[in-house]
């Protein structure tokens, strides 16, 4: 479920964290369930433990999960609006730079018409 | 935490480290990379207390290490040589380290020999290079010391073998706060491990950033121009086209295509290229692969000057 790819020029907590926010707009993470512990999850993707708990103090720091301590971290109440906006601002920022490249509105539209999941 | 002030290091007349300094915080993975004979080792032995320096101070959680007793029970230091004491089988050289490092757990050892089978009674000297290899990594994790300072020590180990160490340095790393130092010529096992980075060359430290923090400060551009006329591209010089203020390490333009490695935010170098109207303009971090070459280009240790010699 936490799959992130270790050859990627992205760093890795960036990773952990948007993984987080696209399991709960999938809504595969629910408000309140439990994520997995800092130490289940470095050792399931063997990485760095600082640096999952650092792709969850920026996830807790945005309101997005919240720690209980000693109990660990929880999916906080969603709200998959504000996720959805933060994708969208993603996407515009490659919808700009495909414009500024001389492509059309016309061309972006029919793309994303033949995408497939 | 441990703090090398000032450290300078000679062997006879020849400087091998030159008045670095390096810090290494509590509770890290830290990554020493470097090119060959950069001085990788020779700061892990000086740690470890192996080596005593000509020059500047040395001090684990501030005490120094040099002939003290009591820091070097908490730091291990794991050889990048295949181990020595070859006559004696696992159990004696385990029976060996336990004596000097008070908390070493039986449990823990027996635990990781059983999981990779690795014989109790055979001597040492019969064993492959992986096997020896093993054979100290379990019984450093064993010691449970407040620093592990692995040499290379993940590079003759299987890939089995190496996941069921990284699992233990998660463990040891929340359970216990230890502090790992991993020199490694692999950037991937770095890139995975280590949480902060040091690049080492020719005795000098050259950066020791957190490794977010220096992934996401260095760029690749790739660019292109329309060409003035027909079969005129345009011609940018750097300063043109990435002007002051910003660090070049790399300059590359064929035709109308420049590649271009350059440190800064990423905002400034989209705001001051755009500017030219590009045709095309791809900013990509750097893999630490690449950020090792460059780097090590600007300090002319270059594999594209082989062709040019």
């Amino acid at each position: 479920m936490f799959n992130i790819n270790l050859q990627s020029r992205m760093p890795i907590y960036e990773q952990v964290y948007k993984k987080v926010i696209e399991l709960i707009i999938k809504g595969i993470l629910v408000e309140n369930e439990q994520l997995p512990s800092v130490r289940n999850l470095s050792k399931e993707l063997n990485i760095n433990p600082n640096t999952v708990a650092k792709a969850y103090q920026e996830l807790e720091r945005n309101k997005i999960i919240y720690s209980l301590s000693g109990r660990g971290s929880f999916v906080a109440k969603t709200n998959r609006n504000q996720m959805k906006e933060h994708i969208l601002e993603e996407f515009d920022v490659c919808i700009k730079e495909a414009l500024q490249s001389g492509l059309t509105k016309e061309e972006l539209k029919n793309r994303i018409d033949g995408v497939k999941l | 935490m441990i703090e090398l002030k000032e450290i300078t290091k000679k062997f006879d007349n020849v400087v091998v480290l030159d008045n670095i300094d390096l810090t290494i915080n509590k509770g890290t993975a830290f990554g020493l990379l470097g090119s060959n004979g950069a001085g990788k080792s020779t700061i892990l032995r000086l740690i470890s207390g192996i080596y005593n320096q000509e020059g500047g101070e040395i001090t684990v959680d501030g005490d120094t290490v040099y002939d003290n007793v009591e820091t070097k029970k908490r730091v291990f230091f794991v050889n990048d040589e295949t181990i020595q004491f070859s006559t004696f089988t696992l159990i004696e050289l385990k029976d060996f380290y336990k004596d000097y490092y008070p908390k070493f757990s039986e449990e823990l050892f027996e635990k990781m020999r059983s999981t990779i089978n690795l014989p109790k009674d055979r001597k040492i000297s019969t064993f492959s290079k992986g096997m020896k290899r093993q054979a100290i990594v379990i019984i450093a994790i064993a010691c449970q010391t407040d620093y592990l300072l692995l040499d290379e020590a993940f590079d003759g180990l299987d890939p089995t073998m190496r996941i069921i160490v990284k699992r233990m340095l998660v463990d040891a790393m929340l359970d216990r706060n230890l502090t790992t130092i991993i020199s490694s010529h692999n950037l991937k096992e770095i890139n995975e491990l280590c949480d902060t980075v040091a690049l080492l060359h020719d005795g000098k430290i050259v950066f020791s950033r957190d490794l977010d923090s220096v992934k996401g400060n260095i760029h690749k551009v790739q660019v292109v121009f329309p060409q003035v006329s027909e079969n005129l591209p345009q011609n940018y010089t750097i300063d043109e086209l990435v002007g002051e203020g910003l660090e070049v390490l790399h300059f590359e333009k064929s035709q109308s295509v420049y590649h271009i490695i350059v440190k800064g935010d990423t905002e400034i170098i989209k705001e001051k290229i755009q500017a030219k109207n590009p045709i095309v303009m791809d900013i990509i971090p750097l893999t630490l692969e690449e950020i090792f070459i460059y780097e090590m280009e600007v300090l002319g240790y270059d594999f594209n000057s082989l062709e040019n010699k």
